[in-house]
């Protein structure tokens, strides 16, 4: 049942040159699976970010190889770069980033517009998304009358309106207080295992480590440890 | 679209302009100053153009005939050389031709009545046919021209000319007339106001011989064609040029704007006005869009093409262009109409607001464009920092 999404092989992505060249990471190898939290640990400066976001098919590595659903992305032209990412990938990030001048609502609606949803489907499957976040009351908010997690939960909605198969994290938990993260971090889990998706999830934080099924840890740009818990979140 | 639409779009990019315009109302505020000004400026000028080339074919454009013929090396309707009248006779027997109507424009001293002089444009017509002859009068009539020293003069000159009342005695070139009719809105482009009167009259005034004219206006029989006749007649009649209505009015216009650097000065001001319009909309639109990188970045994380930001920016620019052109169209008419009954026509035809409408967005589009630059080349990464 846990088919996989995403191949990593041997990938390295190297900022600047010379002297100042940062090797941010050093040969990674992985794959990602369908209905599975992966937790994705390691120091700061590690290159958690970094690998999420060639995950994510934001940037392009310096060496190695990507494969979605088994087809290479070497090569891939930016502009095709960003049509997988819409059609394929989900992003949540440590800030949020709502659209400040749309409701809570048009936020999630925003992102099924930019995938061509008919515009009579745009209110209906926004709120459906938001309620699916327990967020039905929140819809008409603006993002500054809301809280962390609020704010959060409507991200998490809106990275979920174009049906991803790929639900990518970067600390989504660091700005919330401890029960709030906990509640945020339970939300993805359940998601992935409802909607089939694999989710990637970047934290520091060891209260959140029990959602994940399988857990890495990085380390100077390298894999130092790969942990399954077969399922269970309190292994 | 319906109209709750324009007011509250759903989500995608118009949404995204409108509330990018509606949540920084100072910025919007400075945009639309900038773009009303520029359309004013624009409109003002360009109304003035119009208003101008009007105004210096205006007894063209009056003068009810389809074909002028003039004296050879005419270059405008107010600097007129000399034909034998026996042309006219000419004329009238060439294949095509329904009616010759002799027509004088000659410059001329007036005499105010309190001794300063001015110079005039003397208009003779033909009374019989009225080719030629005042139009819009409010004082008098035509056939007040038949005693013997009529003029009719336009309203807007009365002071200038020094006249109080009709019945007015004055002088032209030492000769007595008496003025018995008025005029409401014929304006003249040289700053010497016609005086209209009879063609003889004309001639005597101008101290031209009874066997002179200035130009023949030709009438044209019913299903003539117009440039078969015109090159019959040039083919005919020696030393004269032949001029359609159309053709000769243009002419007029051009000399007057042009050698009077009138044109070039009013084109130079509303290319100046567009330019203001594209500096001020291309520095706020950009000003907004820095202030926003982060959201296009996020945009472009979640799978956004290039082209959707381009539109949310081009959608601010035509949104604003709309916003600033109402009022700026509103302030461009009101100066029209006020100027109807000043010495400088401005004139605001259909085609001209369509014209300011398109030059407005034009200049919000081009002010967009170092905006969809900057956007183009966005780091969706930015977005992790
Ligand atoms: N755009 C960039 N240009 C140059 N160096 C970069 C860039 N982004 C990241 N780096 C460097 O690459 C390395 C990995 O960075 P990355 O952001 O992936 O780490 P991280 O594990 O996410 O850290 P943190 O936990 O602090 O977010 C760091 O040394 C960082 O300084
Ligand atoms: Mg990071």
């Amino acid at each position: 049942m846990s088919a996989t999404v995403l191949t990593l092989e041997d990938v390295r992505v190297t900022y600047g040159e010379g002297a100042a060249a940062v090797h941010a990471l050093n040969g990674i190898s992985l794959d990602v699976r369908r209905g599975e939290v992966t937790m994705l640990m390691g120091p700061s400066g590690s290159g958690k970010t970094t690998l999420l976001q060639v995950m994510g098919c934001l940037l392009r590595p310096s060496a190695g190889r990507v494969r979605l659903f088994g087809e290479s992305l070497e090569g891939a032209a930016l502009a095709a770069l960003t049509e997988l990412r819409r059609r394929h990938v989900g992003f949540v990030f440590q800030h949020y980033n709502l659209f400040p001048t749309l409701k809570a609502w048009e936020n999630v609606a925003i992102a099924l517009d930019l995938r061509g949803a008919p515009r009579e489907t745009l209110r209906p499957r926004a709120l459906a998304l938001l309620e699916r976040l327990g967020l039905a009351d929140r819809a008409e908010h603006y993002p500054a009358e809301l809280s962390g997690g609020q704010k959060q939960r409507v991200a998490i909605a809106r990275a979920l309106a174009g049906q991803p198969v790929l639900l990518l994290a970067d600390e989504p938990t660091a700005a919330l207080d401890g029960a709030t993260g906990q509640a945020v971090a339970a939300s993805l889990k359940a998601l992935a295992h409802e909607l089939d998706c694999a989710v990637v999830v970047v934290s520091h934080d060891p209260r959140v480590l029990p959602y994940g099924d399988r857990v890495l840890e990085l380390e100077d740009g390298r894999l130092k440890s790969d942990r399954r818990h077969g399922g269970n979140a309190h292994a | 679209m319906r109209v709750g639409e324009l007011i509250n779009p759903p989500p995608g990019t118009t949404l995204l302009a409108w509330r990018n315009l509606a949540h920084e109302r100072a910025r919007l505020a400075v945009t639309l100053v900038g773009i009303v000004f520029a359309v004013v400026l624009m409109g003002a000028q360009l109304g003035l153009l119009v208003g101008f080339a009007r105004t210096a074919s205006t007894l063209v454009d009056h003068a009810d005939a389809d074909l002028w013929i003039t004296p050879e090396g005419t270059s405008n309707v107010d600097i007129a050389g000399r034909l034998p009248l026996a042309r006219m006779y000419e004329a009238r027997s060439v294949p095509g031709v329904a009616r010759v109507d002799p027509y004088m424009v000659q410059f001329a001293f007036w005499k105010k009545p309190d001794g300063g002089t001015e110079s005039v444009i003397v208009v003779g017509f033909d009374l019989a046919t009225q080719r030629g002859a005042p139009w819009a009068l409010t004082d008098g009539t035509p056939a007040d021209l038949q005693r013997d020293d009529g003029v009719i003069v336009d309203h807007l000159y009365w002071d200038k000319l020094g006249i109080t009342r009709l019945g007015q005695l004055v002088e032209i070139n030492n000769l007595r007339v008496r003025v018995v009719g008025a005029t409401s809105g014929i304006r003249t482009f040289t700053q010497s106001p016609h005086v209209f009167t009879t063609h003889a009259r004309a001639q005597r005034l101008t101290l031209f011989p009874g066997y002179q004219t200035t130009y023949l206006l030709v009438k044209l029989a019913p299903g003539a064609d117009r440039d078969a006749v015109r090159r019959a007649l040039a083919a005919r009649l020696p030393h004269v040029e032949v001029w359609t209505r159309e053709g000769f009015a243009r002419q007029t216009q051009r000399y007057w704007l042009i050698t009077t650097g009138a044109g070039s000065a009013l084109l130079l001001a509303a290319a100046l006005g567009l330019l203001v319009g594209i500096v001020v909309v291309g520095q706020t639109l950009y000003a907004s869009t820095v202030d926003r990188l982060a959201e296009y970045a996020t945009l472009v994380a979640l799978g956004a093409p290039t082209r959707y930001l381009n539109r949310v920016i081009v959608k601010q620019a035509a949104i604003s262009a709309a916003l600033g052109f109402v009022p700026g169209l509103a302030v461009t008419a009101a100066m029209a109409w006020l100027s109807r009954y000043g010495n400088t026509p401005m004139l605001l035809p259909g085609w001209l607001a369509l014209l300011l409408a398109a030059l407005t967005l034009g200049m919000c589009l081009l002010g967009s464009l170092v905006s969809i630059r900057r956007v183009t080349r966005i780091d969706p990464t930015m977005v992790f920092a």
